[in-house]
């Protein structure tokens, strides 16, 4: 079961991963992050995640610290 | 299994402080990633510039010397002859902006490249002087609006832009010059490995070895981080063509 973590206090609601995620995983959660704006979460309820990575590459703010396959 | 984690070159607990979607924080990253497969972190000595790209020191786990505005190829000339001398040869690498390395150190940078000092510079292009607020730089396009240009970069009052790799990839001391760009995960997986190679060639005694990287702005450009990487691929990638300019040993 492949799944991500999230570092939310990292996070600056970029909105880079949940357009990356091939799987439309990362949601919005209904945190407000530092920016003000909301922070993202993880949502994999049907275990779809694919640990692919590509996520963490294009986190401008290693707000994703770990991904596991 | 665990198949991602922090390159153990970034401090730990350290947050980026730049703007939310800015390409510095996933250059950052990629160097970091490069200086661990390597294993140059404890040699390397990286000397940073005045701009975004200063923040570098407070991220990467390296030794970092600040050099003053646009200098930071010359110091990085004077850091590596003189470890050299020593017989305590270092790793060096520069990371600058583009006002930096193209504008206001043209000719430190050109220097260099033209006496093919053995060091690897990286110069982050984001098409204006993002930390002042925007203003003209050496590489913004044409018709770009920015603080200082409001009715956009026209050609009598602010001439051409300058295209960094193509102009550092005609010195005779340059083995390596490549133009990379962090739109999407092809393309910084792509950057990856071009700044690997620039590093690699330093090591290998090479020469000068350049590395330039379209980055977006999204605070100065006033868009969002997602419009700003479509701006790159679909406007600023057609006038600054990427792609491996100079390559000592393939051509």
């Amino acid at each position: 079961m492949s799944y991500i973590k999230i570092d939310k206090d990292k996070c600056k609601s970029c909105y880079l991963c949940m357009e990356t995620c091939p799987k439309n995983l990362i949601k919005k959660s209904n945190i407000i992050g530092k920016t003000g704006e909301y922070v993202v979460e993880f949502q994999d309820n049907n275990n779809q995640c694919l640990g692919c990575t590509q996520c963490a590459i294009v986190c401008p703010e290693i707000a994703i610290t770990e991904v596991y396959r | 299994m665990q198949v991602y984690s922090v390159p153990k070159s970034i401090k730990e607990n350290s947050t980026f402080t730049f703007c939310p979607g800015c390409d510095h924080g996933v250059a950052i990253k990629l160097v970091a990633e490069v200086l661990d497969e390597l294993n140059l972190r404890e040699n390397a000595i990286a000397i940073a510039s005045s701009g975004c790209s200063v923040l570098l020191y407070d991220f990467l786990d390296v030794d970092c010397i600040e050099a003053p505005h646009g200098r930071a190829c010359a110091v990085a000339t004077g850091v590596k002859r003189a470890h050299r001398a020593l017989k305590n040869d270092k790793f060096v690498f520069t990371y600058q902006g583009d006002g930096d390395f193209a504008s206001i150190g043209l000719a430190e940078s050109m220097h260099s490249a033209l006496r093919g000092e053995n060091i690897t510079a990286i110069c982050i292009n984001n098409t204006n002087y993002g930390m002042t607020g925007g203003q003209l730089g050496p590489t913004t396009v044409m018709g770009q609006v920015t603080a200082t240009s409001p009715l956009g970069r026209n050609r009598q009052y602010h001439g051409f832009p300058i295209k960094t790799a193509e102009h550092i990839a005609l010195c005779e001391g340059v083995s390596f010059c490549s133009r990379v760009a962090l739109y999407n995960v092809k393309n910084i997986i792509n950057a990856k490995a071009q700044i690997k190679k620039a590093f690699e060639y330093q090591q290998q005694g090479l020469g000068f070895s350049f590395v330039e990287i379209l980055s977006t702005c999204p605070t100065n450009w006033k868009l969002s981080p997602s419009e700003a990487h479509k701006k790159i691929e679909e406007e600023i990638s057609k006038i600054y063509p990427l792609g491996i300019f100079k390559d000592i040993k393939n051509d």
